[in-house]
């Protein structure tokens, strides 16, 4: 009876069921994996391993019986492949048993007749039903978008990028989808994606980039924000094995913590 | 000090999870060296339920391997983790069971290679030799020194890794005795027999 609320009750909601991305590192610092249905942007600059990062999400779900479905704007799916092959996680069964789905978006723009170099709303409307249909083909529960940075690119003006990202992320939410999507980034902090909406609009940012020590360069990995969980905001460094990510706590010493 | 027979032994005796401070005496350090490196990698190597991971800053990797041929390890039973060929610029003929650190300041990883090698050799009883503290001492600056072997020391025995850190007795500085004392079980003295002056 006007008692005081209690000190836990904030984090007393029910806890969202969680999409475990498969990288056990990250899965810690989220506190299980990312909630279901979330829309996230993995940010980095050139090199930093956001494909890499984004391929093991949707191998390690195919492995676990999800549907999995990779949208390939900027590199040829025998590319993708590749890179994969080099993944002792990875087995070409998930592909052929249709579990993991890899599509050349420049493909589809070319099915669509979508040569063009500006999109305007017919085309982005004739991509989204496109999108739409691969979702329910392939039912796919994970979905990488590489990159969201490219695909907007042609949309050229900022309210349509908005407009495609808002209709994107519902239509992803609405078949319960968990995604990522890459975002280019320059080397310069502040801005995760180069239209400056698409980190408004998505659930959380994981950002990729490069720390200094004295000489030396060490790819880092930090979670800026994700709805829904309540995560660590540190940096981790990241290891790129044949057995996947891993990450470590980045070493303080003598650093002198930013902002 | 100790008879190599001796170190071989003790250190055989150890529990897994277990980290110990190998102090070499400076006075013979070569010989030291070797018996050190003799009775880690051979005597407690030789058991089949163990995989040796050597993390090489003091040495490059294809020394300590010669070191390890002479001593009848076949090439699977140890892995090389180097931080230093690459600044030694003695980086010719890699190791096939060798992975390279461009410094040994990427000190996070270092772990996560060990940490990969430990699941690529999943045994029973795995065994991680740092060579040394002293030369990781060289190149870092103490407090992220100490954050390092604080978090990978308490990994290695969360996994029941046992972990042998080789230190000089000479250039014990402050740090590394600093360092030996916040994470190490035990500190042993080497020192090979018959060299009193
Ligand atoms: N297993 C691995 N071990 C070491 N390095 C690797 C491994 N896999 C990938 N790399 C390196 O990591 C780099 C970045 O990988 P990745 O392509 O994932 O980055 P990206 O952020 O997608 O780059 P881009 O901006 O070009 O799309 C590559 O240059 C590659 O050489
Ligand atoms: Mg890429």
């Amino acid at each position: 009876m006007g008692g005081p609320v209690a000190a836990g009750s904030l984090s007393d909601a029910p806890a969202r069921e969680r999409c475990r991305t498969g990288i056990e590192g990250l899965d810690n610092i989220l506190e299980g994996g990312i909630p279901k249905g979330n829309t996230v942007l993995v940010a980095g600059s050139v090199g930093t391993g956001k494909t890499t990062l984004t391929l093991e999400f949707l191998i390690r779900g195919a492995e676990v019986g999800e549907r999995s479905l990779f949208l390939s704007v900027t590199e040829a799916t025998e590319k993708l492949m590749e890179n994969m092959r080099s993944f002792e996680f990875f087995s070409p069964a998930l592909i052929a048993s249709g579990q993991l789905t890899l599509i050349d978006v420049p493909v589809l723009y070319a099915k669509l007749g979508l040569t063009q170099e500006e999109l305007g709303i017919d085309e982005i409307d004739a991509l989204l039903q496109t999108i739409e249909r691969l979702l329910e083909e392939t039912h796919a529960q994970r979905v990488v978008i590489d990159s969201i940075t490219s695909l907007g690119y042609r949309m050229r003006r900022e309210e349509r990028i908005r407009d495609f990202m808002l209709r994107l992320s519902q239509m992803l939410a609405h078949h319960g989808c968990t995604t990522l999507l890459v975002s280019e980034i320059g080397p310069l902090p502040g801005r995760y994606s180069l239209h400056g909406v698409e980190e408004v609009v998505v659930d959380g940012v994981v950002l990729l980039g490069n720390a200094r020590r004295q000489g030396d360069i060490l790819r880092v990995l930090q979670v800026i924000k994700m709805r829904g969980t309540s995560h660590s905001r540190a940096q981790y460094v990241v290891e790129m094995t044949p057995i996947g990510l891993l990450l470590a706590p980045h070493l303080k010493g003598d650093r002198v913590e930013e902002g | 000090m100790v008879r190599e027979a001796d170190l071989g032994e003790k250190l055989r005796g150890l529990t897994s999870g277990a980290a110990v401070a190998l102090r070499l005496d400076p006075q013979n350090y070569a010989d030291n060296y070797l018996l050190a490196l003799t009775a880690a990698i051979r005597d407690v190597g030789a058991d089949p339920n163990t995989h040796t991971i050597f993390v090489s800053v003091t040495n490059p990797a294809s020394l300590v391997w010669t070191i390890a041929q002479a001593l009848d390890i076949a090439p699977e039973r140890i892995s090389f983790v180097d931080a230093i060929s690459h600044i030694m610029m003695e980086f010719r003929n890699p190791l096939p069971n060798a992975t390279y650190l461009e410094s040994p300041r990427m000190l996070e990883n270092m772990m996560l290679r060990v940490e990969y090698l430990l699941r690529k050799h999943d045994k029973q009883r795995n065994l991680v030799i740092v060579d040394s503290v002293n030369s990781l001492a060289i190149h870092n600056p103490a407090p992220l020194l100490s954050e390092f072997f604080h978090i990978f020391i308490n990994n290695l025995k969360a996994r029941h890794v046992l972990a042998i850190l080789l230190a000089s007795a000479d250039e014990t500085t402050n740090t590394v005795d600093q360092i030996l004392s916040l994470v190490v079980d035990e500190t042993i003295d080497v020192r090979v027999e018959g060299d009193e002056l």
